[in-house]
């Protein structure tokens, strides 16, 4: 299988950025469509679609679309998570930046579908290309009666604005970035069933939609080109429909974003981009830095798709695939892995605020070639008390890449412990050490 | 309130146990009815559950309603922060549980100083129980601990030692859900994450102290209290806060003889758990060094040590007859506002007895409608004339938990905006003196928009008030302007004018008042008409009357009697002085601003000489009229009919 280009169809043309080469390359026909549709009958058409959201869980988008009170009492908001932070996900950021319309014309149809009044984008801080490009795209479509009052002359008015965010990896959890977008601290808050679902009380405790840019950006596909259609893709896979796009990294010839069918093979993917630069194949981490680390053999034989990347222990994550060659030393990008989620830690829930940190210093220790016996056990007892205890999934995202590098690489950890210095010598390796 | 079968009721099973609980009921709490106890930090019944500290995490499953077939979930869940279902599966006890308990205990001590020796909560610190009950015994943790600001005082009161907080979120989450001033904040973020005011301003709630008490280690501690005693070197017994007129429940915690600290001890009809930081930090007059000790009696222009058997014969020389007159404070106990009345008027003769000092005090004597506990549950409240978080800080807490909870609308009319504007629906600050115009305004009986001139308010925030305000339960105090006390008072709603002395309400019951008023008699002592006063419990200096007045009185009277526990200013015009009691000191009950009578026993020794102010009085009713005297001081309220 090569490429699949839905959404990333006309990334290469700036054209398409405006209204007018957004409307001649087939754009805006979805939600006119929608808006001739029953609004049940769209969330039907997602349902059909078997469209998971693709910020990371993987959780089928509909039920939060069917989710929505159908007699609205109180204003429904949609809100888009644009708050890409995964180290090796840089999707979000080429999908706003190129195709900005599209995620507004998903988000036009998901508002309709939920009888939304008013969706907010909240993105990344450090986003500002992205971020000017949808404001430009969305004064343009305010312009044309794509937004606000009496949208395309019908009865639907919808507001769509944008919030940045202020740096905190943490936001991009869905309810600590409905905590940051009503102003308050960007810490997580109570989920079901310990408080009621983000559809029926989310943010300002009225009833909302979230989702991530890739989700909402398939929308307009699916709407236009019906859910049957869309669920043809992928369709070898388990429960996996549609594309993804997988941002690939690391040690490859041509890094950069690629979209493919569901079912595609992880060795394709890695062939796409160019093949490994450098030397041989050392480990992939293939959906974004909290996944699991996995080895070359589980590459060659992994699919990708939700169910199928669990038989090599492994999940497809938001897409951030990273590859890395032989000269990689594990334990540094562990190191490196540990220091980013104790960074990030919001610091709400014990284990994640204490259990991070304490990684950090054992990883620190290991490094500065003070390790000791038992390290990599205590290590691992840690991760085991921060995962599954903590608030939100960060302490998970801290937690699993740890346990994984410990468990696909423990002869580097024992060699690093052993004698206090890198098992890789090579000069690539050593520039690394601080 | 619904009644008892009303209520719906799930049906769980807790460690194999099957048991109904009413529905959204927290697991922490449903557990608990079968004598389960889950460790917690965070988790505090009169605040918001947040569950944030993960040490109340327990195994939760379903029950299936068809084939009775039981699915346990892969993860733990915060128990503090699930409401029980139908069906729902807890197990609070399993080797997992054990596991994770340990987890989180050890993840909370790795850098926790251990500083338990020197720590003022040592000893009653609910880490060292969770840990001695659930922690590891041993750490693994070899890296340097986390260092940060120790000793940071946050306020006069309050010192905070962020080495030893846990970031359960207590103190921050009681600023902004029960005091309301939200000056507690989380800065930074992961294993920074502190709290502490925002810009590091002083910490200035008028309730600061409550966090010390809820603080679940030391990193909150007790200025006052600091390194001067260990818990387990503390004697403590129930008392009453006598520093206003609410009756909070305290905790008396004393250590030879002398009052060290003061806890809030749970009465849900008062206080709940919550103090003022009057009542927590301002209990020093105990130990004030100016503590009169002995009678004394004046010779020329020296006044000397005497012994009570000379000051008596003084006293029963001086006072007789209608021309002398006795002022009381409106802090003594009931005992004492009871014998005093029998003894002035019945044995002395004379009907000058009052405790009032202002003019509006004295024309309208206290209403209450409303008990403490019931002011949450109103729908409407205004809020008339009166600082509530100043003059009543428990009925503060109690007002502001009704909005907070049920959503009570607040409408407060004042001389100045207060702590409760910041919540009310409707704030009116008026002109001051223009109490009776607004009130009027409120009644219809003047037009909106005189009343608004009158009293620079504009008039449609005015009409706005006054249409939201239909019905609304009245708080004012005793202090309020007569006029328009009277017009509130025919108002639908409810009314009440609570007193602001502490035991203001039982110098009512007790006192038939039916003579000349404080103000009157001192008046009268300035003319040089009064041949004898008695001041009985209250430093003339300090209830708001002009100096010149107070010393032109207390200079021309002849003889002046003071009854107090300390040298007050008022003690040096003394002709004789008799040191009393103060409430720890004696037997004694106290009425509060709701009509509650609480009995304070005995707790502390007293100071030198002095008798409690019933006592005084007895003695000396037997001298001018021997008969069997009162020995105790429940026989003496049991003898009023006015507190039956």
């Amino acid at each position: 299988m090569a490429e699949y280009k839905l959404l990333l169809k006309h990334s290469d043309d700036p054209a398409t950025q405006t209204l007018a080469g957004y409307k001649k390359a087939g754009g805006y026909s979805g939600l006119a469509k929608a808006l001739k549709m029953e609004r049940q009958a769209v969330i039907d058409e997602v349902k059909t679609s078997g469209l998971r959201g693709r910020g990371g869980a993987g959780f089928p988008s509909w039920i939060k679309w069917n989710g929505l009170p159908k007699e609205k009492v109180k204003p429904h908001y949609v809100l888009c998570n644009a708050d890409e932070g995964e180290p090796g996900t840089f999707k979000d950021k080429m999908l706003m930046e190129t195709a900005p319309f599209q995620l507004i014309e998903g988000m036009t149809i998901a508002g309709f579908a939920v009888q939304g009044d008013v969706g907010y984008i909240y993105i990344r801080g450090e986003f500002i290309d992205a971020a000017k490009a949808l404001r430009k795209a969305i004064d343009e479509a305010y312009a044309n009666n794509l937004l606000g009052k009496n949208i395309l002359g019908t009865d639907f008015s919808y507001d769509l604005h944008i919030h940045l965010g202020a740096g905190s990896y943490e936001c991009g959890e869905e309810s600590a970035l409905m905590s940051s977008l009503m102003g308050e601290r960007g810490m997580p808050r109570l989920k079901f069933p310990h408080a009621p679902l983000p559809t029926v009380s989310g943010v300002w405790e009225r009833p909302t939609l979230i989702n991530n840019v890739e989700s909402y950006s398939c929308v307009p596909h699916i709407i236009d080109k019906g859910g049957e259609w869309y669920a043809t893709l992928g369709a070898s896979t388990k429960n996996s429909r549609g594309t993804k796009i997988f941002s690939v990294s690391g040690h490859v010839n041509k890094p950069g974003n690629y979209e493919i069918e569901f079912g595609t093979p992880l060795k394709e993917l890695l062939e796409m981009a160019g093949g490994v630069k450098g030397g041989k194949l050392k480990a992939c981490i293939p959906g974004g830095s909290s996944m699991p680390v996995i080895k070359p053999d589980a590459v060659d034989v992994a699919i990708i798709g939700y169910e199928e990347m669990g038989e090599v222990k492994s999940m497809v994550g938001s897409g951030g695939c990273m590859f890395f060659n032989e000269h990689t030393d594990i334990v540094m990008l562990a190191w490196r892995t540990a220091h980013f989620y104790a960074n990030e830690s919001c610091g709400k829930c014990t284990p994640c605020r204490e259990g991070t940190r304490w990684m950090v210093q054992i990883m620190d220790r290991i490094v500065a070639g003070n390790g000791q016996k038992g390290d990599m056990e205590l290590l691992t007892e840690v991760a085991n008390n921060v995962e599954g205890r903590s608030f939100c999934a960060l302490g998970d995202a801290a937690a699993w890449p740890i346990k994984a590098f410990i468990r696909q690489f423990p002869e580097e950890f024992e060699y690093w412990i052993e004698h206090g210095k890198s098992p890789v010598t090579s000069k690539e390796a050593l520039a690394l050490v601080p | 309130m619904a009644a008892a079968t009303d209520i719906q009721t799930v049906n769980i099973i807790v460690n194999g146990i099957e048991l109904a609980v009413p529905k959204g009921e927290l697991v922490v709490e449903a557990v608990k009815r079968l004598g389960l106890e889950i460790p917690i930090f965070c988790y505090h019944p009169r605040l918001k559950p947040v569950g944030m500290c993960r040490m109340c995490l327990v195994e939760t499953g379903m029950k299936n309603p068809q084939d009775g077939t039981i699915r346990m979930m892969p993860k733990p869940a915060a128990a503090c922060t699930l409401p029980v279902s139908e069906g729902l599966v807890i197990n609070t006890e399993s080797d997992a549980l054990k596991k994770d308990r340990k987890g989180v205990l050890e993840f909370l001590l790795i850098n926790h100083p251990l500083d338990c020796p020197i720590c003022d909560r040592g000893g009653e610190c609910p880490l060292q129980n969770n840990t001695l009950f659930y922690g590891p015994a041993t750490s693994r943790f070899i890296e340097q601990k986390r260092h940060n600001v120790k000793a940071y005082p946050l306020s006069d009161y309050v010192t905070l030692d962020l080495e030893r907080c846990i970031q359960c979120a207590r103190c921050i989450r009681f600023t902004e859900e029960i005091s309301g001033d939200s000056q507690l904040a989380f800065r930074f973020r992961g294993n920074k994450t502190h709290p502490i005011t925002f810009n590091e301003t002083k910490f200035t709630s008028k309730f600061s102290g409550n966090v010390i008490e809820i603080c679940p280690v030391g990193a909150l501690t007790n200025r006052k209290y600091r390194f001067r005693a260990r818990p387990w070197d503390l004697q403590t017994s129930e008392a009453v806060c006598l520093n206003c007129s609410n009756g909070c429940n305290i905790w008396f915690d004393h250590r030879a003889g002398k009052v060290v600290r003061i806890n809030a001890r749970t009465n849900e009809a008062i206080n709940e758990e919550w103090t003022c930081d009057k009542g927590k930090f301002g209990h020093d007059y105990y130990n004030d060094e100016k503590r009169l000790e002995t009678p004394f009696a004046r010779t020329g222009d020296e006044l000397q040590k005497a012994d009570y058997a000379t000051v008596y014969a003084k006293l029963l020389e001086a006072f007789h007859g209608d021309n002398t007159g006795m002022i009381l404070g409106d802090s003594l106990s009931n005992e004492t506002y009871i014998t005093a009345q029998n003894f002035f008027t019945g044995q002395l003769g004379s009907h000058n007895i009052d405790y009032r000092f202002s003019a509006n005090q004295a024309k309208g004597a206290s209403t209450v409608d409303n008990s403490i506990a019931s002011l949450e549950l109103a729908k409407t409240t205004l809020v008339f004339g009166t600082h509530l978080a100043d003059d009543l800080p428990i009925v503060f807490l109690r007002v502001r938990k009704g909005w907070f909870n049920q959503g009570t609308q607040v409408i407060l009319a004042t001389d100045r905006s207060d702590e409760v504007s910041e919540f009310a629906a409707h704030t009116l600050v008026y002109k001051p003196g223009t109490e009776a115009t607004i009130a009027k305004a409120f009644a219809g009986q003047v037009s909106v928009a005189d009343a608004a001139a009158k009293c620079g308010i504009s008039e449609p925030e005015l009409q706005a008030a006054i249409t939201a305000a239909a019905g609304a339960t009245v708080i004012t105090t005793t202090s309020l302007n007569h006029e328009a006390a009277e017009v509130l008072k025919a108002l639908d709603g409810n009314f009440n004018a609570y007193p602001t002395g502490a035991n203001e309400r039982g110098a009512q019951l007790a006192l038939a008042c039916d003579g000349l008023s404080a103000l009157e008699q001192l008046k009268k002592a300035a003319n040089g008409e009064l041949s004898a006063l008695w001041v009985v419990g209250v430093d003339l200096f300090s209830v708001g009357l002009p100096r010149e007045e107070v010393i032109r009185a207390l200079e021309n009277v002849d003889f002046l009697a003071v009854q107090d526990s300390r040298r007050t200013e008022t003690f040096y015009y003394a002709s004789v002085a008799l040191p009393m009691t103060l409430p720890a000191e004696q037997d004694g009950s106290y009425t509060n601003c709701e009509g509650t009578t609480q009995q304070m026993k005995a707790i502390i020794p007293p100071v030198g000489q002095a008798k409690p102010a019933w006592r005084v009085f007895e003695e000396l009713s037997i001298r001018v009229n021997p008969r069997m005297p009162f020995s105790q001081a429940s026989e003496i309220l049991a003898s009023a009919p006015a507190f039956a």
